[in-house]
């Protein structure tokens, strides 16, 4: 058990690490960097700090593995939502774009051919 | 002074105030260039400020106060402009004091110069949670950069050539006023910050409760810790 808490623990650290990186070099915005800066920080805790853990299956009555794939699940499933709320604003602004675009188009025939004229 | 200044104002669904404030900025002997960034409004506010002779830029979507700035800057640096001036279409901001700001960009070569509510004397009564979340970010600011800049929300600022290239390409869309003080550091822009007159809102109340204000701080110190890692 202390194996995969150690494991589950260096693992995390490398995640919050790499997800640093990702925000230093701008390839990931803030906004959805403190979300998974959280999550990395959460099972970090979790794994090394022992009594936690303790305190964890005492409450909820599962172990430390389990609790572990909880956790992420539940940080997945909120993920994956706003993911789809936040596509679903950009397909939105994309189509506003489109027809603006399209418009901007016509009017610039329009003006190309007056000019010809 | 011969230099080109562009004031920038920022405005979404202010069809009340904003032809004053283009009018007020017009009424100036300095003879700056207005702008509006109207930030796909629900109501008239292109119309208004137009009437009232301002150039007006229309967004195709919303998207808030960042990315209306840096459409300013944009429109700035295209234009040829030796610096700008922000100033919010609620009217909050005297068009008077302009020339405070813009002075020092050009005799003291700062890049950027703050007006605020702050510092100095002012019948400007900030409200006590908003004034305290003011106060937490400007104490982070200057424990994490040395920033001594006391209203670090105030978004009445001028920019000279250099900060309005810089932040054109690259402006924070969340909390602009706040984390760009942060960029401006990094960049090692001259910041200063004087005294200025603002008035109290005139139209509707401030939707800024003491609970959004203690929320709105906390966010703003976490994405300020964010972009402390940051490549700049």
């Amino acid at each position: 058990m202390a194996q995969a808490q150690m494991l589950i623990g260096i693992l995390a650290i490398v995640f919050f690490l790499f997800t640093i990186e990702f925000i230093r070099k701008r390839h990931l915005r803030e906004e959805y960097a403190i979300l998974w800066l959280s999550m990395s920080l959460a099972i970090a805790l979790l794994s090394l700090w022992p009594g936690l853990v303790a305190l964890l299956s005492h409450l909820t009555g599962l172990f430390y593995v389990s609790a572990v794939v909880v956790i992420v699940f539940i940080f997945l499933i909120s993920v994956l939502m706003h993911y789809s709320i936040v596509i679903s604003r950009i397909k939105e602004t994309n189509k506003e774009l489109a027809q603006r675009y399209a418009l901007l188009e016509l009017r610039l025939k329009e003006l190309e051919r007056s000019r010809e004229n | 002074m011969n230099k080109r200044i562009v004031v920038i104002i920022p405005a979404y669904n202010e069809e009340k105030t904003v032809g004053e404030v283009v009018r007020g900025v017009k009424a100036l002997s300095q003879g700056f260039d207005v702008v509006v960034i109207n930030d796909s409004s629900r109501d008239k506010t292109a119309q208004s400020a137009e009437a009232a002779g301002a150039t007006v830029i229309e967004l195709p979507y919303n998207l808030g106060i960042g990315g209306a700035v840096q459409t300013g800057f944009k429109y700035a640096v295209m234009n040829g402009y030796d610096g700008c001036v922000q100033v919010d279409g609620d009217g909050q901001h005297p068009p008077e004091e302009i020339t405070k700001l813009v002075d020092p960009l050009f005799v003291n070569d700062y890049d950027i110069v703050i007006g605020s509510r702050l510092i100095g004397q002012t019948n400007y009564r900030v409200p006590f949670m908003r004034a305290l979340g003011i106060r937490i970010i400007s104490i982070f600011l200057r424990v994490v950069c040395g920033m001594a800049v006391k209203d670090t929300t105030s978004g009445f600022r001028a920019l000279n050539r250099r900060a309005m290239a810089f932040f054109a390409m690259d402006y924070p869309q969340d909390y602009p006023e706040p984390e760009s003080l942060l960029f401006a550091h990094r960049k090692k822009f001259k910041v200063m910050e004087i005294s200025i007159e603002m008035k109290d809102r005139e139209h509707g109340v401030s939707s800024i409760t003491p609970f959004r204000a203690a929320y709105y701080m906390t966010k703003v110190l976490l994405a300020m810790t964010i972009d402390l890692f940051r490549e700049f």
